[in-house]
């Protein structure tokens, strides 16, 4: 579950010009045949870099990701609930999985990776330092922000490095059973008893404003940088996936009779976009930089995950045994 | 009658034990020591709620509850799970042993029930027997591996083996009707069950460098199979309920 | 630590914020390719990897990374550094044109099996099996034998023996895979339901 946002801020081109023109021509022309970028192939360091950047983020939001909805995975009501939520929360885990590996063909290692996610260096998806109060924040989550990330995934899907958009066909197909899912438990809670009903309008109240904030700042603040989207790492604005969502699901929060907490959105008729209330972008910025209600909780529950398997990992180390950068 | 009280004895333990045991290793889902082995565990705890659901669907057609009344609404003395699959998951060396022991019963114990004369749990017996194939080799592989690997893990192991296998001969505590089981070849019985289950841990654990405690001074720590429980299970009953009992009669 | 997860609670605590132990770099164990076979007759191809210390533990890991959610008849993982490389290609050019011919090597000859690229950014897809005395003449004889016509853009060669296959006995392993409809998008619909909360809402205003 991955949406946009922080990946490609402050990015210098500067380095480009010392990359070799010939190759840099051959590679933007395979690129804009369509053709993918495999490990082997050569690749300018700037599209590596931001690559392993992007991919390693999107992996780090799948492995946090699980804990907010794994904090009801005891907790599910009833045999269905609790096998699909185990479910659910174990593809987050496979999903990290088959992401770092791609991440790994481009020459940085999984545990390299985590280090750096612990440590801070490294980021992942805003949504996920929220806390889930109740069962229906995690229904919120299982549908929503599920729904958010197959925008996200779908376009990046389409994008040029080979190994990524291959873990993105694989996980995309693995998503429709979350959205399925999501959306089966919101609708029980939708047409269930007033109880349920007032949960999930909590739920969504607390949820609203860091959805909005999931496919990261406004074009109008944003740092467009045009080689990325020619070299096809990043797939379309942040904007454009917000208004593919909201176009998406917007209809379908509103026809369980639930209000969406901005008074402002609303379709334009004329340019088809939605309007809203511009999110509170400070709030996203303070969220990121450690700011939000559970960024340590995540962090510190991801350490001590890490630190606890140690011993079994370090018992995995055979002498004959080397690692070596997957192949595809 | 008789065969009925026996039988329904039998499918409530295995019931409970997979689903009390599911649960509990579920809990690891996204805090597990490796990704890919995140990933297995987590597939076998859904396993195991798969197979108590099974067993409490037939337990339905006999005339009990619901599956979801019966998981998610007894006490801690309804339950008749053995004590082993209740303890809390310590470290992954005790979730890790108790899955080997426990799971290495339980594929003999669906083995020794596919030909059982009661055919709807001889037909779960078959049915499932690639996932507990699944469950053995995984256990035996984790074993093999890190019962020969590092002083630590060798010593970890040890230690869990040391404490778990009181608990793990709680397994095979035998239930009042028992008698009636075996004699209307329902089920070949607990003793032959457990004596099967030393000679598969014995062949396991000598490929390591772990050692088994001398079984004839082990006492088995009972009392589950007639509902009487540590102190952790009603606290697991009352977190795996909390949104159910929010509002019960609701649909979720 | 204090926490909505009752899991988080109950974690020891351990060490100390944001700090971890300083790890030399690719410190980590082996990695193995595997390979699903999706349906019985259908080739095998490559779906990723996995991390483990053994090619037995790697397919017992990959067996659920990689075939819990959709259809498989069979399984077989490779420690990564027994897969032998063309170079890739694009365009119009066939990774065989730059195989060499080699012929009559001498040793004694064992399988290999010879896996195409038939789409950049696809997976490598199971061609068949060659007899030969090195990789290299593996793809040499696979040039004459398996390159159909078809752009192939890279081929590996991977020896048949260093390949853990599922047994015979294993075909079990995912005998219950169709039954697990909890995994399953179309398992949950909430049509209906929605629909007699609709016709209610509608009927009450």
């Amino acid at each position: 579950m991955y949406g946009g946002g922080n990946t490609f801020e402050g990015i210098k081109t500067e380095g480009l010009k010392e990359e070799d023109p010939v190759k840099l021509a051959e590679f933007e022309a395979r690129i804009e045949r369509g053709e993918k970028i495999e490990p082997s192939d050569w690749m300018p360091q700037l599209y590596r870099k931001q690559l392993i950047r992007m991919i390693e983020q999107h992996a780090h939001s799948e492995i946090i990701g699980a804990l907010p909805e794994g904090t009801w995975i005891t907790r599910a009501p009833g045999f269905k609930r609790k096998m699909a939520l185990m479910a659910k929360v174990q593809d987050e885990v496979g999903h990290a999985q088959l992401l770092y590996s791609a991440a790994e063909t481009l020459g940085k290692s999984r545990e390299q990776m985590i280090d750096d996610l612990i440590t801070g260096k490294s980021k992942y998806s805003n949504i996920f330092n929220y806390p889930t109060f109740t069962w229906a924040d995690c229904c919120f989550i299982s549908w929503l922000v599920d729904a958010g990330a197959i925008v996200n995934q779908l376009a990046n899907a389409k994008g040029s490095y080979g190994p990524y958009c291959r873990a993105l066909d694989r996980i995309c197909a693995e998503e429709s059973f979350h959205l399925k899912y999501g959306h089966h438990c919101v609708i029980f809670l939708a047409t269930g008893s007033k109880i349920q009903r007032d949960m999930f309008q909590d739920a969504l109240n607390r949820w609203w404003p860091p959805m909005m904030h999931f496919f990261g700042p406004s074009d109008k603040i944003s740092i467009h940088t045009q080689v990325l989207m020619k070299w096809k790492v990043k797939m379309g604005t942040n904007d454009d996936m917000r208004n593919q969502f909201l176009d998406m699901y917007v209809p379908k929060i509103w026809e369980l009779g639930f209000t969406i907490p901005d008074y402002n959105l609303k379709k334009n008729t004329e340019t088809s976009r939605w309007e809203y209330t511009e999110p509170d972008w400070e709030e996203f910025k303070r969220v990121i930089n450690g700011g939000g209600p559970c960024n340590k909780e995540r962090l510190e529950v991801r350490r001590i995950a890490e630190e606890r398997g140690k011993w079994v990992r370090e018992a995995m180390k055979a002498p004959k045994q080397k690692y070596v950068t997957p192949l595809a | 009658m008789m065969r009925d009280l026996a039988l329904k004895e039998l499918l409530y333990k295995m019931a409970d034990d997979q689903l009390v045991l599911g649960h509990r290793n579920s809990e690891w889902t996204g805090l597990g020591p490796l990704l890919e082995e995140d990933i297995a565990f987590s597939s076998m705890a859904q396993d195991k709620l798969g197979h108590s659901l099974a067993l409490y669907t037939i337990l339905h057609q006999l005339g009990e509850p619901e599956p979801d009344k019966v998981a998610f609404t007894r006490n801690n003395n309804q339950f008749h799970n053995c004590i082993l699959t209740e303890l809390p998951n310590a470290e992954y060396d005790f979730s890790l042993i108790r899955h080997f022991l426990f799971d290495t019963a339980e594929a003999l114990r669906f083995e020794l029930l596919k030909n059982s004369s009661f055919e709807p749990l001889a037909q779960v017996a078959r049915k499932v027997r690639g996932e507990l194939r699944y469950h053995t080799l995984h256990a035996n592989t984790w074993i093999k591996q890190l019962g020969v690997a590092t002083q630590e893990s060798i010593s970890r192991l040890q230690r869990s083996l040391d404490f778990t296998i009181p608990y793990a001969l709680g397994i095979f505590e035998e239930s009042p009707n028992e008698p009636d089981l075996i004699q209307s070849g329902i089920f070949a019985g607990e003793q032959e069950l457990k004596s099967q289950w030393q000679m598969k841990v014995e062949l396991i654990i000598s490929q390591t460098n772990l050692h088994l405690p001398d079984w004839k001074l082990q006492a088995p720590i009972m009392g589950g199979r007639s509902g009487k429980h540590s102190e952790h299970l009603q606290p697991l009953l009352d977190e795996m309920s909390e949104v159910l009992k929010i509002d019960p009669t609701a649909e979720w | 630590m204090t926490s909505l997860d009752p899991r988080v609670i109950r974690l020891p605590e351990i060490g100390e914020f944001g700090k971890i132990e300083p790890k030399a770099a690719l410190d980590q164990f082996g990695t193995f390719e595997v390979f699903v076979q999706p349906a019985e007759g259908k080739s095998f191809q490559h779906e990723g990897i996995v991390h483990a210390s053994n090619l037995e533990l790697a397919f017992v890991l990959a067996k659920e990374t990689f075939t819990r959610r959709f259809t498989c008849f069979s399984l077989c993982v490779v420690d990564t550094r027994e897969v032998f490389a063309s170079p890739f290609t694009e365009g119009n050019q066939n990774a065989y044109d730059l195989i060499p011919e080699i012929f009559g090597q001498d040793g004694p000859k064992v399988n290999y099996e010879i896996y195409h690229l038939l789409k950049r950014g696809k997976q490598h897809i199971h061609a068949g099996s060659i007899q030969a005395t090195s990789p290299e003449e593996a793809m040499s004889i696979a040039k004459s034998q398996l390159n159909k016509g078809k752009v192939i853009f890279n081929i590996w060669a991977i020896r048949s023996s260093g390949i853990r296959f599922t047994s015979v006995e294993e075909n079990d392993l995912w005998f219950t895979l169709p039954e697990k409809k909890f995994r399953d998008a179309a398992e949950y619909k909430g049509g209906d339901k929605l629909k007699v909360f609709l016709e209610n809402q509608r009927n009450s205003t």
